[in-house]
């Protein structure tokens, strides 16, 4: 057993039941978060990132469900604990979440209450995980947003939210998802709804809190060249499955998914100037309600092959240690002619 | 929060310019002699025909139009409302004498539908689509249904005659020395009137508290491990709370509606009542300057409301 | 509390193995009417008042009894098989003044919805639509009018242009244009900034057209509810403001009228056929309307899935 995995995720399964329909928002993901280390999940809007990052926590909503056969394991100081078998908003998880994990959400404008200081809800964190009494959790609350780069935290934290600027108030939800020294923090498309220069300072106050509190990041974004940047391992998305998984370099040196390929080919690089070709993917995400029956990538596949990749999703397949794909591509004997 | 107050304070002026204006001109427009509710009776019975044109020309009734609500404003202004046309006595004294009455009955009233309506509203919405709520939502669909007034008569019929709990009608007797006399009277019509607007702030508390609790800051509380009557009380109540408040402002003068027909039934001496008999006398000036007492009353109160969402919500002042 | 996990739970594996096996309902024909239908209390609702609304309208095909002759022979005679809901104290037939009673009490809500909706509709689109000055008047004076208690300034017309049916009509429509100008303006401000608007604009369409026949249709939906809604408020109000003796006047027979009747404490007393029947008619007529109503909302409201 690796000692440095945290999280487990083996097989999830998480669907949603509304209006009378079953839609497999994630269907069957596996992956490790490992301590120190920053795993980056990539993928399209829709295709089940987000989902997987709120049924680690637990924060699916009411017609929702993870599937028997799932597996979510965090393995804490005190033994292994299966989340996935956990009741939602029951004991255990409301003492998990804020102390053991934390989450960061991608629109800091309506993540933090408008009514309430900022002060206020950092301290109604640390009520619940750590002993202080009133007096030290607002002087950790200022310390901590200090350490957050925020100026004049001593004032700052009795303004509301409304007085902080979109970059200020990112640094406070960081803040307060870091209260308790947390050991898994999930960012979920935590600069989106932010300023370019702005998101290149969260991103550094992400990455300083990695190194600073060997704290395991688990990053959602649908921003290659962030990956690039940060990711220690590459987790790539594609209508609620897992296409790629590999290390930073696994993925970037030798992309072997189609859909990867794909993507990396639609991303401008800087300085190449305006002569390069850009390959937009084709075709649009399916409707989840109508997914295609083989590999759910197919019908926009260029190396789609009738017969073979219309059939059924392949299995994962190891091309090293660390780095597998799930394409038919891949499979010995599949009748994929190479 | 003072700049606040005095900005939405100085709005208030033109809409009270408009109303006393359009009360004038109602006054002007209706039926009656200016002079008799202008002038006591007393001193209208004794003066010849010379005397009451003189009167007439220093009242300002012959001035135009214009000049002269000017001079009825600052009467009014002062505190002069003129005189009732039936009993000849001062408005002022009249609307004064039953003030307290409504006020009692409406505050009452509002203090019930308050904390039954949102307490109920809140159940209603954290258990949403459960028995509970189901529940919830078909009885307030009946209490908005029912008349108020026929409410008022089978409440009546019910605790007052059959079983006697409480007296028929009235409010103060010379035979009430203990307070709880005083209550018994209140009780009735307070909850009739209470019940009947209880319903409208329950389903607006359910759909303000439900808005809520799909907010993403109702996540982030989730995902700090808070438990859940944490969540929906403080994270979510105390937000869902500020519209909440603006529609029992809104609601103000359904309120004030209301009280007149509970009145009505349950005999009781307020201004409701005392408005019902001018108008089936044809009392112009009783009517016109009730109509702008209760629009005072109204516009009163939603600047009260006003200053009351300001100070829930800290982002209201800065618009 | 585990239970309804529970059954959450078989539901949704009973949605899972039937999506697994390709057997969901598709749901053909409108969403919106689809979930009207589904919706159990606005099918009672609906159920509700045509019930009524037939009754009353065909009034003469389930009573023989003149609701305005008097009788005085059979003077305050409790319920029997030939007076269903007794007489009243002049002998008139409660049941026939019911059902006839009806007929102008639902007149007088539907007429002064329909009326004050279309004087409501046709300027808040136009006002929503345009802005500017003539907006600014038409909220000024909606805000006045909001601004008194409407039972108050209903009282007050009265009072000036006296009792009558269609006084009552023409002041209800005065008093409630305000609120669905209000909110046909503000339904109109955001259908304004779509871009087939700004598109129609640009094709030089005139505004009255691109107002009135593109962009009114799609503002329906609420306006429809509000419609609905108001029709429920004002059948309320004449109730109530018959029962003062000073709605409609006393000699035709409302809803309102009937109950009049209940002012005399004998006959609250005593003779509760008199006013407990059409004060249960009026209450379900109002809950069958708010019912249909309700439905309608959730059908016009697309952000509501379930």
């Amino acid at each position: 057993m690796d000692s440095d995995v945290l999280v487990r995720v083996k097989n999830l399964q998480t669907f949603f039941y509304q209006n009378g329909r079953c839609n497999k928002a994630v269907n069957g993901v596996s992956f490790d978060i490992k301590r120190g280390k920053t795993l980056c999940v990539v993928g399209e809007s829709g295709c089940g990132k987000s989902v997987t990052a709120s049924s680690i926590m637990q924060l699916l909503p009411e017609l929702s469900r993870i599937e028997k056969g799932s597996e979510i394991t965090y393995f804490s100081e005190k033994g292994e604990i299966r989340i996935d078998q956990q009741k939602r908003n029951g004991k255990v998880m409301r003492s998990l979440r804020g102390s053991e994990f934390a989450m960061v959400f991608q629109d800091p404008m309506t993540s933090l209450n408008p009514v309430y200081t900022i002060g206020y809800q950092l301290a109604e964190n640390l009520q619940y995980h750590t002993p202080l009494n009133r007096k030290e959790r607002k002087k950790r609350s200022v310390g901590l947003l200090r350490d957050m780069g925020i100026p004049l935290p001593e004032e700052r934290v009795d303004e509301y939210p409304h007085q902080f600027s979109g970059g200020m108030r990112q640094r406070a939800m960081i803040a307060m998802a870091m209260a308790c020294n947390p050991k898994v923090l999930i960012a979920d498309e935590p600069t989106t709804a932010l300023d370019v220069t702005i998101q290149a300072q969260v991103f550094d106050l992400i990455m300083k809190l990695k190194k600073d509190r060997n704290t395991a990041i688990m990053l959602i974004t649908h921003d290659m060249g962030v990956v690039s940047e940060l990711a220690d391992d590459v987790v790539v998305m594609y209508m609620g499955n897992v296409v790629e998984a590999g290390t930073l370099e696994d993925v970037f040196r030798s992309p072997s998914h189609p859909y990867t390929v794909a993507l990396l080919r639609s991303i401008p690089i800087l300085g190449k100037g305006r002569d390069q070709d850009i390959n937009p993917i084709r075709g649009v995400t399916p409707d989840p309600y109508d997914r295609p029956s083989g590999c759910q990538f197919a019908p926009r596949c260029d190396f789609f092959k009738e017969g073979v990749c219309d059939k059924c999703m392949p299995d994962a397949t190891s091309l090293s240690k660390t780095h597998s794909v799930r394409c038919w591509k891949f499979v010995g004997g599949s009748g994929y002619g190479n | 929060m003072f700049a606040y107050t005095i900005r939405r304070f100085l709005t208030l002026i033109p809409m009270i310019l408009i109303m006393t204006f359009l009360i004038f001109l109602g006054m002007d427009l209706t039926p009656g002699d200016a002079v008799s509710f202008m002038a006591s009776p007393e001193a209208m019975a004794n003066m010849s025909q010379a005397q009451l044109a003189q009167l007439r020309e220093s009242l300002g009734l012959n001035d135009p139009f214009f000049m002269r609500y000017l001079t009825w404003l600052g009467g009014v202004l002062h505190g002069d409302f003129g005189y009732s046309l039936t009993s000849g006595v001062p408005i002022k004294d009249i609307v004064l004498s039953r003030i307290p009455a409504t006020l009692e009955l409406s505050v009452a009233a509002l203090l019930i539908s308050t904390f039954l309506g949102t307490i109920l509203g809140l159940v209603s919405a954290v258990r949403k689509g459960r028995p509970v709520d189901h529940i919830l939502t078909i009885t307030g669909m009946i209490g908005v249904s029912i008349p108020e007034f026929f409410l008022g008569l089978v409440a009546l019929l019910l605790f007052a005659i059959n079983l006697n709990w409480f007296p028929i009608g009235g409010r103060l007797r010379p035979e009430y020395t203990v307070y709880w006399d005083h209550m018994k009277n209140l009780i009735l019509p307070a909850l009739v009137l209470g019940v009947t607007m209880t319903a409208g702030v329950m389903r607006y508390t359910r759909s303000s508290m439900l808005d809520t609790i799909n907010k993403d800051y109702i996540k982030t509380a989730r995902s700090k491990g808070l438990p859940e009557w944490r969540i929906n009380l403080v994270h979510g109540f105390r937000v869902a709370l500020t519209p909440v408040v603006v529609l029992i402002g809104f609601r103000l003068p359904i309120l004030i509606g209301g009280s007149v027909v509970i009145e009505q039934i349950f005999q009781w001496p307020g201004v409701g009542n005392e408005f019902l008999g001018a108008v089936r006398s044809q009392n112009y000036p009783l009517v016109m300057m009730i109509a702008l007492f209760s629009v005072f009353a109204v516009l009163i109160a939603s600047f009260i409301i006003d200053l009351l969402t300001a100070a829930l919500d800290p982002r209201v002042q800065l618009d | 509390m585990l239970n309804r996990q529970l059954i959450l739970d078989k539901k949704m594996d009973r949605i899972r193995s039937m999506e697994e096996s390709g057997t969901f309902k598709v749901h053909k024909g409108s969403r919106g009417m689809q979930k009207m239908l589904h919706n159990k209390l606005s099918i009672a609702g609906l159920v509700i008042f045509s019930v009524i609304m037939i009754t009353s309208m065909f009034a003469p095909l389930f009573t023989s009894f003149d609701p305005l002759a008097i009788d005085l022979k059979a003077v305050l005679q409790s319920p029997s098989t030939t007076h269903w809901f007794g007489t009243d104290k002049l002998g008139r037939d409660v049941f026939s003044r019911v059902l006839y009673g009806g007929r102008i009490s639902i007149l007088v809500g539907f007429g002064s919805a329909l009326g004050a909706s279309f004087v409501g509709v046709l300027l808040g689109a136009w006002g929503g639509f345009r802005g500017g000055f003539i907006d600014k008047v038409f909220m000024r004076v909606s805000e006045i009018f909001m601004a008194f208690p409407q039972i108050i300034l209903v009282l007050l017309l009265v009072s000036i242009v006296g009792q009558s049916m269609r006084n009552l009509i023409f002041i209800f429509m005065v008093t409630g244009w305000g609120s669905i100008y209000r909110m046909t303006r503000a339904k109109m401000l955001s259908i304004r900034e779509e871009e087939y608007i700004q598109a129609l604009r640009a094709f030089g369409i005139h505004p009255l057209i691109i107002c009135y026949k593109h962009m009114l249709p799609n503002a329906l939906g609420p306006i429809m509810v509000n419609i609905t809604l108001s029709t429920a408020m004002f059948i309320l109000q004449e109730a109530a403001l018959s029962f003062l003796g000073l709605g409609v006047p006393l000699q035709i027979a409302t809803w309102g009228n009937v109950l009049n009747a209940a002012n005399d404490l004998t006959v609250l007393k005593s003779y509760w056929w008199i006013w407990l029947p059409v004060g249960v008619v009026i209450s379900l007529f109002v809950l069958g309307i708010n019912f249909i109503g309700d439905g309608l909302r959730d059908a016009a409201d697309p952000s509501q899935q379930g």
